[in-house]
């Protein structure tokens, strides 16, 4: 076997061009760590504008109504393509698939480490747009054509400027993240059906690993037509095509159509490895197994199937018939089933368990209890005759945060506090991740709470200067936008205890045991951090993945790598 | 499960690692081509008069024949990996299959250049830009079919191991089947309705 073969190797393909999946998987942590950071910085500067508009931003300057545009558009892109996805699909992915399955790395190492690359270009990509002549892209996250073409921008560019436009560089930047997750994705898909340990058969395997496999199965299936749909966009910025051209007999809905049949299970593709990781801590920390394992898979498949049948909810307002309004109001709120089936059985899994406190925890709980604000205000907007009314104005943007915030950062914090022992072979300070986690729960509250009252009375959110607009802004809306800004300061500002003490506890914290939460999960049962082939001794299981309160034994949980006394 | 027994069998794989990633690559690959199609489906139902009156009718007999020649490249790739044995290292049909396959995207590009040399190009009208994209894309998975059915040549060369050989036919003839079977169905579509 290959991993048994110790050689040594130089710093670069140690580190840089590394086929390990636990590099490879710090690598997309840090990548969009860094990604979070400027799409933070964007967020902190057109917060300001709106609370303060025409004021010099600190730091930044001032932000004229183009850079508004620019800075809300690649906000959107930068924190669902460059932060959600690599942290939660493909650094989760990469970091844990492996050790949990028992596997010594990932089926594909070579194509691992040409995802992770193709991601570092897409990168570059997309913060390049930012300095070529026009701006970066400025027509919303949803790159809706014609705002996406250049031809409607009173220009007529030739084939290179065209390429090097704000809009194509966008397009491009997303192509190359597809294929990085693309690769990604069929990596753990089969890592899970081919490299897993004797005796995990299906119903051994993690919830998480679960989640991710469905996540990329979904991912897969609704890419192609976004693929698509962005081909055609290209053609149409660059050659001169008129796909979504009405004046040529184009149509600019079709792109609606195929972005949202990709954009919408694409939230769900963010949302099941984030619960999957909750599924795994709420369980440890409950010290009990997790309520109703196999219901909570067939709910996730469920609800990857409704996934990707009811993506016109996005449209309600763009010109769509009322039958077909109908249809996709009653399969959004129907998507909220399998949900809510997923959220008891945590619930349930809570109750009477002797819960633990602990920092990872309280991320998780944070977690719930916020994504039911988002989740319960998406019902709202599922029905097509109140989203009509609320359409593009501040209420949805808070819906919207409420739910990715809790799912990419709640659940991205919880998994970072619960596997950096295991990984960095380093402990966390328990009191700083604490006060992080108090500082960001009220912070993010205070930003977007209020928000959801700013949207009800008809603020929209792609204006950057309301002095045009007086009526939609008075009292109390006005001190409404400034509590939300100071609420993105304080929230933006408490991550840097999180840092502090990421860095920190890399160089001086203390070394951690091998299994410091007593989990039963593989990824526990070997070294912390694990060596390079993961698990000195191939692991056999004998256990499903949540074997706590055992009431006969010293430990109260079984490994799933030891055999137990009597069945 | 005996704890001995258990650790001393190897795993087995029922459908190699290679053989699932293309089944789920060509997955992806099949909703990308369904996003195009419905895309063309749901243009022309709504288009005044599609193909345009005034644009250059599509050579329709002589891709009849090219599309004829890929399907044949089908059934030879279809032969060879029925036939092929480790020891006689027998390559006629797979070249005959690339053949076939680079035959067939040579009379698409001139076919493509007469149609440009007629006025027909992605701006002249949507239709000519959605068939360009279409048999385009379509073009693009051809030709990287020829380099997998050529990488595959060359690798064969080199493997002794049947086990090996039969898994990497498997794989790279299945991509090749799916580019075939595409083409139908784009023909139809773009070429005859």
């Amino acid at each position: 076997m290959e991993q048994l073969t110790h050689h040594k190797k130089s710093f670069f393909s140690q580190y840089i061009f590394s086929t390990d999946h636990k590099v490879i998987g710090i690598q997309y942590f840090v990548t969009g760590m860094v990604m979070a950071a400027v799409g933070g910085f964007l967020a902190y500067v057109f917060r300001y504008n709106l609370a303060f508009p025409g004021a010099k931003i600190p730091f930044f300057g001032e932000l004229s109504a183009q850079q508004y545009n620019e800075f809300i558009t690649c906000h959107g892109m930068i924190m669902v393509l460059w932060v959600a996805m690599p942290i939660l699909i493909s650094a989760l992915g990469n970091l844990i698939i492996p050790l949990q399955i028992g596997a010594d790395d990932m089926a594909f190492p070579t194509l691992n480490m040409l995802s992770y690359w193709f991601f570092v270009v897409s990168c570059i990509v997309l913060l390049a747009s930012f300095f070529v002549p026009g701006g970066a892209s400025s027509g919303g996250w949803t790159l809706y054509p014609p705002l996406s073409a250049n031809a409607y921008r009173n220009t007529n560019p030739d084939f290179w400027s065209a390429l090097f436009s704000g809009n194509s560089m966008m397009i491009l930047a997303v192509a190359l993240e597809i294929v990085s997750m693309l690769m990604g994705g069929i990596n753990f898909l089969v890592t899970s059906i081919n490299m897993r340990a004797p005796g995990m058969t299906p119903f051994r395997v993690p919830i998480l690993v679960w989640f991710l496999n469905i996540a990329s199965l979904d991912f897969m299936f609704s890419v192609g037509p976004l693929i698509a749909g962005a081909v055609m966009l290209l053609l149409d910025n660059v050659i001169g095509t008129g796909f979504y051209d009405p004046a040529r007999g184009g149509d600019p809905i079709l792109f609606q159509h195929l972005f949202w049949f990709f954009g919408h299970p694409e939230v769900y593709v963010i949302l099941l490895p984030s619960l999957g990781a909750m599924a795994e801590i709420i369980s440890v920390f409950s010290r009990k197994p997790i309520f109703a394992y196999k219901t909570i898979v067939y709910m996730a498949l469920i609800s990857s199937v409704l996934a990707v049948m009811v993506w016109a909810h996005h449209q309600f307002v763009s010109g769509i018939d009322p039958r077909m309004a109908t249809f996709f109001s009653v399969g959004t709120i129907i998507i909220s089933i399998p949900f809510a089936g997923i959220f008891l059985s945590y619930m349930a899994t809570l109750w009477g368990g002797s819960i633990r406190f602990s920092v990872p925890m309280i991320w998780a709980l944070g977690f719930i209890g916020l994504f039911l604000i988002g989740g319960l205000t998406g019902l709202f907007l599922g029905s097509n005759s109140f989203d009509i009314y609320v359409h593009g104005t501040y209420f949805v943007i808070a819906h919207f945060h409420y739910t990715l915030f809790p799912i990419v950062f709640f659940g991205g914090f919880a998994a970072f506090y619960y596997w950096f022992p295991k990984f960095s072979g380093k402990t966390l300070n328990d009191t700083l991740g604490k006060i992080h986690f108090w500082l960001t729960f009220f912070s993010f509250n205070a930003t977007f709470f209020v928000l959801f009252f700013n949207g009800l009375a008809g603020q929209h959110r792609r204006i950057n200067d309301y002095a045009m607009f007086p009526s939609l802004m008075q009292e109390p809306y006005i001190t409404f936008e400034k509590i939300s800004t100071i609420g993105t300061i304080v929230l933006i500002l408490s991550q840097f205890i999180f840092l502090y003490n990421f860095i920190n506890s890399l160089i001086r914290g203390k070394k951690a045991e091998n299994n410091p939460w007593n989990a039963a999960t593989l990824e526990w049962q070997t070294q912390s951090p694990p060596p390079h082939g993961n698990f000195s001794v191939p692991p056999v299981v004998y256990n499903g993945p949540y074997d706590y309160s055992m009431p006969d034994r010293a430990e109260d949980f079984i490994p799933q790598n030891v055999q137990s006394e009597k069945k | 499960m005996d704890a001995t027994i258990s650790a001393t069998i190897p795993q087995r794989k029922i459908i190699s690692n290679g053989m699932i990633a293309m089944v789920f690559f060509i997955a992806a690959e099949a909703m990308f081509f369904a996003g195009l199609i419905s895309a063309y489906i749901v243009n022309r139902s709504v288009a005044d008069a599609m193909p345009v009156i005034q644009q250059p009718r599509l050579p329709i007999e002589i891709t009849a024949i090219n599309s004829l020649i890929l399907i044949l490249s089908f059934v030879t790739l279809f032969l060879f990996s029925k036939k092929y044995k480790t020891e006689s290292k027998s390559f006629f049909l797979l070249y005959i299959t690339i053949i076939f396959g680079a035959v067939f995207i040579g009379v698409q590009g001139i076919e493509w250049v007469n149609l440009l040399h007629f006025g027909f190009s992605t701006s002249s009208s949507i239709y000519g830009a959605f068939f360009y994209t279409i048999i385009g894309a379509h073009a693009v998975h051809v030709i990287a079919g020829l380099i997998i059915l050529l990488y595959l040549s060359l690798s064969l060369k080199k493997d002794k191991s049947l086990e090996s050989v039969k898994n990497k036919i498997a794989i790279c003839s299945l991509y090749w089947y799916f580019v075939v079977s595409v083409w139908p169905i784009l023909y139809v579509l773009v070429y005859l309705t």
